[in-house]
């Protein structure tokens, strides 16, 4: 187990060393230790290198010395010159601390030594043997070295030269390379010391640093356990100060996510609240004690409150209708809200059929009821209309065909006996078949007018065929009627686009209610005139007139004046419905001005096609073209 | 500018014939919110007489639009013309609207 798992099990309370000694003690000690290692390897390398230096001097010496005296050996003893061969071997073997230095003959005879009591031969003979013994060259040791050298005398024999030499280590030399490492290291290692000592106090800080990292990563979180004095430098500081903007950005963090937290519940109600103004019926929450919680826009509108002040009262202070107030009132009242629907009718004008509809909403403390406000005059409307329209339908068609039966049964009983009277079944049976074919057009075009469906063909339309038609078809009419039907045309009316039966269809209305409730010696004119981009054709009646009251329903379908003459005469109320329906869908309008009694003017606008229009300068727009009576 | 204004049971029609410049964009966008106050928004624009409109009548027509919005509602146009339509388009304020052929299919939608 190393000292850093060691330190690492450690927790800060028992921790041997101070505050980032743990670094770096660890790696004052290691230093130390390998600084004495290289100090101690240094210097047995130099000892070892030394001697190997010195034997290796020595081995070198004893090789000249050998060279030299067996070179001037051979010489000598060819000489015969022993004396000198003697006084030459014992210098060397004084001059060169020789243990010994010889010259021997094959024969074992020493001819010459060191030691002048080792020489045995003392006169050499003429000759002797040329073989030398087979001697080893020399061997050494770390104190010794021994060489053999062959010696071969000119025209006497063999010999050997035999020199042995010690090795000797100066005692005082041979530690002076490893004293001088040691001295080298002992400066280094103060040097080092000196060095440690000046940035221990930063790796004193680097340690601490250090240690809150592993603390940090075995879970600490505490900012204090993790800080580092100060005193250790700049790092310490900077630690620190990444110790605290750590701490800030958590706090940051925490302070967000609580704000995250709340801002989506806000968003959401936000959210919620703009899907409710989205809605476009009303909607209000009250809660225990009848107070509005929450309007949305449309209820606020339907209440016609203003939502911020609404809100926080009592519900009873802003609602109307006490209808509803007393459906809320028994909902407190009672065993609580049951779902109650009321509608309430404000009347004339333009506020409608309001549908409140109060609902209970469980579950919740602060919420004790719903009220959804839904605006259903339009509906009403639509329902009143189909409700008249049915019965007005059935009595429009049972009248013509209770005539039609009638008549029928009477040309049966009386037809063969008077065939007068039989025609006269047949013409009226003939007239309210027709009657009932137009009724049933008319009922027609008023479900697909309601269903969308009612489409207009457009082709040309050529308005002066089409008002000569109409004139034909009156003439009769008028004439029977002791009505005098004037048509004022101009001389050329514009060509229009549109459709021919539908147009056709409004003018005969327009035409055909004239005639019918203007009474004898009256008058109709129809006229028509260009006018800008537009053409008008106005239909003028002497005839009852319709009151200033009934004349903005009497556009509406079924609508029939209250008028008794009115009654009196046969009608659906749906023609005027049709003609307006039927010139709308063309880009027109249908307006009347009437007075009671007196008559009315019917007015009928159509646009012209671009180019007509173009052509139609109004400047020179004419009715006084030919004027026709009927 | 000419505004009519014509009843199809509950539903008021508003009928503008003539260019919406200038001052008219005023009297047009006071005449739909007393229109949308009076009616609780059941009235439709019958722009088929808008022959044109300028930015002015375009911000009263989005003033309306957006007052109706805060209620449910939006305001309804039929009959728009080419131009009337091709700016609504190129101004992005067409989905503040709902577009119909006809005043008729208009006054329906509130059924």
């Amino acid at each position: 187990m190393g000292i850093e798992n060691v330190v690492k099990r450690l927790t800060p309370r028992h921790r041997p060393f101070a505050q980032g000694e743990s670094m770096v003690a660890p790696v004052g000690f290691g230093i130390v230790g390998i600084l004495l290692a290289v100090i101690g390897a240094s210097a047995w390398w130099v000892l070892r290198t030394q001697r190997a230096s010195v034997h290796a001097t020595r081995l070198d010496q004893a090789h000249t010395v050998c060279n030299l005296l067996s070179q001037s050996a051979e010489v000598m003893m060819a000489r015969e010159e022993l004396s000198s061969l003697r006084r030459l071997v014992a210098e060397a073997g004084r001059e060169y601390k020789l243990t010994q230095c010889r010259i021997v003959l094959p024969s074992g005879q020493v001819v010459a030594d060191v030691h002048p009591s080792g020489i045995t031969f003392k006169k050499l003979p003429p000759s002797w043997s040329k073989v030398a013994q087979d001697v080893p060259a020399g061997s050494s040791n770390d104190h010794i070295i021994s060489l053999n050298y062959p010696l071969d005398v000119p025209g006497r024999g063999a010999a050997r030269l035999e020199l042995t030499a010690p090795v000797t280590y100066p005692s005082w030399s041979q530690w002076e390379g490893p004293a001088g490492v040691g001295a080298v290291g002992a400066a280094a290692l103060a040097g080092l010391l000196l060095v440690y000592r000046r940035t221990r106090s930063r790796l004193q800080g680097m340690g601490a640093i250090r240690e809150a990292l592993i603390s940090l990563d075995k879970g600490e979180a505490v900012p204090g356990a993790l800080a580092v004095s100060a005193h250790f430098g700049p790092e310490a500081g900077a630690w620190n100060a990444l110790l605290s903007e750590k701490e800030e950005l958590r706090k940051q963090i925490v302070t967000d996510r609580a704000r995250e937290s709340v801002g989506y519940k806000n968003e959401t109600h936000r959210d919620l609240a703009a899907a409710c103004d989205a809605l476009s019926h009303g909607l209000m929450i009250i809660d225990q004690k009848g107070r509005a919680t929450y309007l949305n826009g449309a209820a606020a509108t339907f209440l016609q409150v203003d939502r911020a002040d609404a809100l926080g009262k009592d519900v009873v202070d802003f609602i109307q209708e006490q209808e509803v107030v007393d459906a809320i009132r028994a909902g407190f009242s009672g065993s609580g809200f049951r779902r109650t629907s009321v509608e309430v009718d404000r009347g004339g004008g333009t506020s409608g059929v309001l549908r409140f509809v109060i609902r209970p909403a469980r579950g919740t403390d602060s919420v004790a009821a719903v009220i959804i406000i839904e605006d259903i005059t339009q509906q009403r409307v639509a329902e009143s209309s189909r409700n008249t329209f049915v019965a007005q339908a059935t009595h429009e068609l049972r009248t013509p065909l209770t005539n039609i039966l009638l008549y029928v049964e009477t040309a049966l009983e009386q037809g063969d006996s008077d065939p007068a009277l039989r025609d006269k079944c047949l013409n009226v049976i003939n007239q309210e078949g027709r009657r009932l074919e137009r009724t049933v057009g008319d009922i027609l075009s008023v479900a697909e007018i309601e269903a969308g469906s009612y489409q207009i063909n457009k082709d040309d339309v050529r308005m002066d065929e089409m008002l000569e038609q109409l004139k034909f078809d009156y003439e009769a009419h008028a004439k029977e009627k002791q009505i005098k039907l004037t048509f004022d045309l101009p001389p050329k009316l514009p060509v229009l686009q549109g459709d021919r039966d539908k147009i056709l269809l409004a003018l005969h209305n327009l035409i055909g209610n004239a005639l019918k409730y203007t009474a004898a010696d009256g008058q109709v004119t129809v006229s028509a005139e260009t006018a800008g981009n537009r053409l008008v054709v106005e239909v003028i009646d002497t005839g009852i007139g319709i009151s200033e009251e009934e004349l903005a329903p009497v556009f509406e379908r079924f609508y029939r004046a209250s008028d008794p003459r009115v009654a009196e005469t046969p009608g659906s109320g749906m023609g005027l419905a049709l003609a307006r329906e039927v010139v709308r869908l063309h880009g027109g309008d249908v307006t009347v001005r009437s007075e009671f009694d007196k008559g009315s003017t019917f007015t009928l606008t159509l646009p012209l096609p671009a180019e007509a229009a173009r052509d139609e300068d109004p400047r020179t727009a004419t009715r006084s073209g030919h004027r026709s009576e009927g | 500018m000419r505004i009519h204004e014509q009843r199809h049971g509950a539903v008021t029609v508003l009928k503008v014939d003539g260019p919406v410049i200038g001052t008219d964009a005023d009297e047009l966008k006071d005449r739909l919110l007393r229109a949308q106050s009076d009616t609780l928004g059941r009235f439709v624009l019958d722009a088929s007489g808008i022959l044109l409109i300028d930015s002015k009548g375009l911000e009263g027509l989005v003033d309306v639009a957006e007052e109706m919005t805060k209620t449910g509602k939006a305001l309804k146009l039929s009959a728009a013309n080419e131009t009337v339509r091709q700016i609504l388009e190129l101004t992005g304020l067409a989905a503040l609207f709902e577009h119909f052929e006809d005043a008729n299919t208009a006054v329906r939608s509130f059924l």
